[in-house]
């Protein structure tokens, strides 16, 4: 770990005005992943402005219908927040699936968004990685890479996103306000995270001097067909190795409307509009699940260790889709999977 | 009442979940700094040039490196656990780089942080050579390494005659991964130098004497001039039972800056700068008639070891003796130098690899005979150690397998695989059995009565976690005749009585020997007092009826009675001192052969599909000899079980082939089981007291434990999917 300075902002513009003037600084908010970086000098900041008692810590109902959630807010509260749990299921059960509650206590929704891949190679400085040191090769290419993704992937970085709340967030639909040295901005989810393409040290599209201040979402919550089905290697407090947000709509015996996100797959929350263009208007059965599933990993492309997620990836949105269309969503505190 | 035997909760437990118990990197030493570890990016060539003008610039107290530490003495040869070093390559010595994470400079500042910033300053050119790593294409170079533990091979029969004559046979691979121990205390070190030149530490072992013994060598310290304490262990496991390069350096460094040195490890150092579980790949083959008798076995593993080191893992050991095999039984070991550092025992070293491979074929042959599992370990039980042709002390093998399956409901198992169904799962059910080596070790004790009527046992022995402060104390009461409460015990101190190593799951039966026979003999001085001294209240010749409870002295079928502490005052005594020295044979010079047993049953469900396995239940039945506390022991057992939980299903250090270094090098990465992953365990312990292991008739338990899970859970997870999984761990892709 490096010598760093340290500032608290006590508003959003003093906080962006300290970026703006601080080359090298990054936001802190609860620091579980930052710190953790920086202690194995992955992370080597000038500064921390730390943004974590900022007044950006509240859960409130738009004017349309949807919520507006402050950056600051735990994950935590935001998995057990009433209106959430009620309206928006599928985003409290991805919370839940994350980490350990110790972490989700600390850890920010804005932090959360911009958590940093968890390729072991990323993490160790003494290793080539384009996403740490631009140039410098990818370890897990030829290396160990069960972890890694399967798509999306360029030949630069074949590393995915962590995040589980994030694949809830893309399959809702949400909408990231960010504020920086020029204002004000809205970023639709999709566009938020990146690929890795030719520029991985890159994982979202924020600007350097952008801060992250609330996350809104739509009004449509999916409250009834949902699932977030996280596959990994223990049955808690690990990271996915393949997850899938189911969200539907059924009427009729049919589907009407179906959102799919795969997470542990690609750098950023996957969708497939394709895949869930296939589902709208088929009726609820595991041959349509399938032929679904099959769409969106007819493009993966395996990297030794872990070609095995294809053929997960695969099963595991069969198995969501299920889940979602009978009204028995994976339940997060009982870790078996039916 | 008798104190051994009770389930009585840790003497410790309060001070350890209020945090006073001092572990440690926790103790504050009063003007101490910090030193900080620069380590090899390379894992193998040459430092050709670091330059560590900036760092020195920082601030800092003292920046090392091969160029300006001291040299140290070669570790002694041959390795004893007497002076055990844990690596043979000595620290900041030469410019060679032998293996990824290789300490090659280390800064000492005031404050940790500025340490930590200045070696990042420290530059290092490489010469860059190819490293070595265990793989398919090294193992073909392995080589027959000299004895370390055990003889390296053994033949008793011809097995290869057994085996080809043989109606039914068996011929497998099994493999085993590296593992880390990643105790939740990391390895510490805080040394201080007085201006005599006796030098006092505070360090992170499970082997204080060793420990001293070694340091004394390779710094040249007269042995009588150390001092090591450790009152607490966060969890050894073995990695902490030998000399590692960083109690080295911080000895050297605090000798440098003359002030006291505090060195802690940080959790990815944990990877290099100490040892770990070699990885193995073993075969086995089997040979039998119809009924499933074996008519012989051939057990072969290779290891890899360090350049500079032959550490052998004895997986093979345990075939030696667990079964009969009426041809005969062969093993071998051995070993393939990569660039590595230095494994070394980790629970349970040699067993735990080694069942995982015989237990499976076992069960491979239960199935090729059609035999139940439980029927086939019955058939080939032996009251006789195949390898010494000793008679075993005790081995109630067949308890644990009749007990542990009546309590799990085997007969109800359906043995066809994939027969057994719950919705989308399935379920099913494994089981093994197992032999595990016993320890006969050296330790002496003291034993103090005071004239509060309160006692003292001193031995300097550890606890590790294991409950060591508690079954001392009940084993000192019972024998003095006094109630717990009124026993203290010291631990951790090489000004204590010498004790052995506490690893090999030796503590209770020798340790807690020496503690017996101090304690017996100052209750018989106290006896002789009470016969012979001032007033005394019995007469010569009563000695034989004089019984001791609750802290008095009674002449039995009389109301005579006197109290320890009366006894003291009337003869103007402040209190009664008595030392044992147990001096056992060793065990494998005794009439006897010794082990420890096991059987246990696995209940899992799998997911086919999706490959996820989890465990449903799980019954141990364990022979330890006699249990002195049935919690501790307990406790050992549950963490045994979710210990080798992990082997099986999810512990892996993972080396990158190119690079040739550990890569998962935290929790993060590095899974072991959660509580979710974790059912009700249900333990049995079936043994009987054993006059061999040691006069506390107690036997291994903590490392027994640990064995045979992976095999029954393996076993479980065949039955289940109809898949041999040979490969550990048993991660979701093997089964998709
Ligand atoms: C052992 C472990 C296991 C975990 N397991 C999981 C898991 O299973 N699933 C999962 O989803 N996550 C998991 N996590 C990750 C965890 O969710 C993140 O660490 C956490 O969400 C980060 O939030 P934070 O507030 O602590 O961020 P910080 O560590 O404070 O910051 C993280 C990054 O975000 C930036 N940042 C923070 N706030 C803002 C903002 N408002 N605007 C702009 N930039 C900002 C920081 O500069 C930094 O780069 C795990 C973490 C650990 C340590
Ligand atoms: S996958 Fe990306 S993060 Fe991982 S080593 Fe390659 S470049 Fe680095």
């Amino acid at each position: 770990m490096i010598n760093f300075q340290y500032a608290r902002a006590v508003s959003v513009s003093e906080a962006v005005r300290l970026m703006a003037g601080t080359p090298g600084a990054k936001f802190i908010a609860g620091g579980t992943n930052l710190v953790d970086l920086m202690k194995m000098d992955v992370e080597r900041p000038t500064a921390l402005i730390d943004v974590s008692r900022l007044p950006l810590d509240t859960v409130e109902e738009t004017p349309g219908g949807g919520l507006h959630i402050g950056a600051l807010v735990r994950n935590s509260d935001l998995a057990y927040h009433p209106l959430v749990e009620r309206r928006y299921p599928v985003l409290s059960s991805a919370l839940l699936a994350g980490a350990s509650q110790q972490l989700r206590n600390m850890a920010s929704i804005g932090g959360n968004l911009l958590q940093r891949t968890r390729c072991a190679y990323f993490y160790d400085v003494a290793t080539p990685c384009n996403k740490r040191e631009a140039g410098s090769g990818c370890s897990a290419l030829g290396g160990l890479n069960r972890m890694n993704a399967i798509l999306g992937t360029s030949d630069n970085c074949i590393a995915v996103h962590p995040s589980d709340m994030c694949v809830a967030l893309a399959a809702l639909e949400a909408k990231v306000h960010v504020t920086g040295t020029r204002g004000e901005r809205v970023i639709a989810f999709a566009d938020f995270h990146r690929l890795p393409e030719a520029e991985p040290q890159r994982d979202n599209n924020l600007a350097a001097d952008e801060l992250v201040t609330g996350i809104e979402l739509p009004q449509r919550g999916f409250e009834t067909h949902y699932s977030y089905l996280k596959i990994r290697d223990r049955s808690s407090y690990a990271f996915a190795l393949v997850s899938v947000a189911v969200c539907l709509e059924l009427g009729g015996g049919r589907i009407r409307e179906a959102r799919l996100a795969l997470g542990g797959v690609a750098h950023k929350p996957w969708r497939d509009a394709g895949a869930e263009a296939a589902l709208s208007g088929q009726s609820a059965n595991e041959a349509t699940f399938m032929r679904a599933a099959a769409l969106v990993l007819s493009k993966a492309k395996g990297f030794g260790h872990n070609t095995f997620k294809i053929d997960l990836a695969r099963r595991a949105v069969v198995r969501a889709l299920s889940q979602a269309a009978g009204g028995t969503p994976q339940s997060q505190s009982n870790k078996k999977i039916a | 009442m008798s104190a051994i035997g009770q389930p009585i909760s840790r003497t410790d437990g309060s001070l350890k979940v209020t945090g006073r118990a001092r572990y440690t990197g926790d103790i504050r030493v009063s003007g101490a700094v910090h030193a900080a570890l620069v380590q090899s990016t390379i894992a193998s060539g040459r430092i050709a040039s670091i330059d560590t003008s900036a760092a020195e610039e920082a601030g800092v107290l003292g920046v090392f490196s091969y160029r300006n530490l001291p040299r140290m003495n070669p570790t002694p040869k041959p390795w004893s656990h007497l002076h055990p070093h844990g690596q043979g390559y000595l620290p900041l010595q030469d410019d060679k780089i032998h293996y990824a994470g290789q300490p090659i400079a280390m800064v000492v500042a005031s404050k940790l942080d500025q340490a930590v910033q200045a070696a990042t300053l420290i530059k290092v050119h490489y010469e860059v050579a190819q490293p070595v790593v265990f793989d398919a294409d090294t193992t073909r170079a392995a080589i027959d390494p000299p004895q370390f533990l055990w003889p390296v091979a053994s033949s008793v029969g011809d097995a290869d005659k057994g085996i080809a004559a043989a109606a039914v046979k068996i011929a497998e691979t099994y493999a085993t991964p590296d593992r880390h121990h990643n105790q939740m205390e990391p390895h510490a070190t805080t040394a201080m130098w007085d201006a005599d030149g006796s030098l006092t530490l505070y360090d992170t072992t499970q082997h204080l004497y060793g420990a001293r013994e070694l340091i004394a060598m390779v710094l040249g310290i007269p042995v009588d001039k150390i001092t090591i304490m450790c009152e607490f262990l966060g969890g050894g496991f073995g990695g902490k039972a030998y000399v590692w390069p960083h109690t080295l350096l911080a000895i050297l460094a605090a000798k440098a800056v003359r002030r006291p040195v505090r060195l802690q490890l940080t959790r990815a150092q944990m990877y290099s700068m100490v040892g770990h579980q070699a990885a193995t790949i073993q075969t086995i083959a089997l040979g039998a008639d119809n009924g499933g008798k074996l008519t012989g076995i051939r057990h072969e593993s290779i290891s890899p070891a360090p350049v500079f080191d032959n550490y052998i893992e004895y997986a093979a050991l345990s075939s030696r003796s667990l079964w009969a095999a009426s041809g005969g039984i062969a093993t071998n070991h051995k070993i393939v130098h990569v660039n590595r550092n230095t494994p070394t025992a980790m629970r349970s070293p040699h067993e735990a690899l080694g069942h995982f491979a015989l237990e499976s074929a076992m069960d491979e042959l239960a199935y090729a005979t059609g035999i139940d599992p439980i029927e086939l370990r019955l058939v080939n039980d032996t009251a006789t150690d195949p390898h010494s042709g000793r008679p075993f002390s005790t081995r109630a093998m067949r308890k644990c397998l009749i007990e542990g399956a009546a309590r799990f409901g085997w007969e109800s198992r359906s043995p066809t695989p994939r027969s057994m169904r719950e919705g989308r799962h399935l379920i099913s059910e494994g089981t093994a059995a197992e032999i595990y080596t016993h320890w006969r070790w050296p330790a002496k004790a003291r034993v103090t009565i005071n004239g509060d009527g309160s006692a003292l046992v001193e031995t300097g022995s550890h606890d590790l976690g294991t409950g060591t402060y508690t079954v001392m104390r009940q084993v000192a009461a019972d024998t003095l005749g006094v109630a717990p409460e009124k026993v203290t015990v010291r631990l951790g101190d090489t000004r204590l009585p010498p004790s052995h190593a506490s690893i090999g799951s030796a503590t209770m039966a020798n340790a807690g020997a020496s503690v017996l026979l101090a304690a017996e003999s100052a209750r018989d001085k106290a006896i002789r007092l009470a016969l012979t001294g001032r007033d005394a209240p019995f007469t010569r010749g009563q000695g034989a009826d004089i019984r001791v409870a609750e802290g008095t002295l009674t002449l039995a079928h009389s109301n005579v009675s006197i109290s320890y502490g009366d006894l003291l005052a009337r003869n103007g005594l402040p209190n009664l001192v008595a030392e044992a020295d147990y001096d056992p044979v060793p065990e494998h010079e005794g009439p006897k052969a010794i082990f420890s047993f096991s059987a246990v049953f696995a209940e899992v469900r799998v997911d086919p599909e999706l490959g996820i396995v989890r465990l449903n239940r799980f019954v141990g039945a364990y022979d330890a000899g006699r249990i002195i506390n049935p919690k501790t022991a307990r406790s050992q057992a549950i963490g045994g079980i979710i210990w080798g939980v992990g082997q099986v299903l999810l512990e892996q250090s993972e080396t990158d082939p190119t690079l040739g270094r550990f890569l998962n090098r935290n929790y993060s990465g590095y899974l072991v089981p959660t509580n979710a992953d974790i059912p009700e365990l249900d333990i049995l312990f079936v043994g009987d007291f054993d006059e061999e292991a040691s006069p506390l008739g107690a036997k291994g338990l903590g490392e027994l434990t640990a064995v045979s899970v992976a095999p029954a859970i393996a076993n479980a997870v065949f039955h289940a999917t109809g898949k041999r999984i040979r490969r550990l761990p048993i991660s979701l892709e093997k089964l998709m």
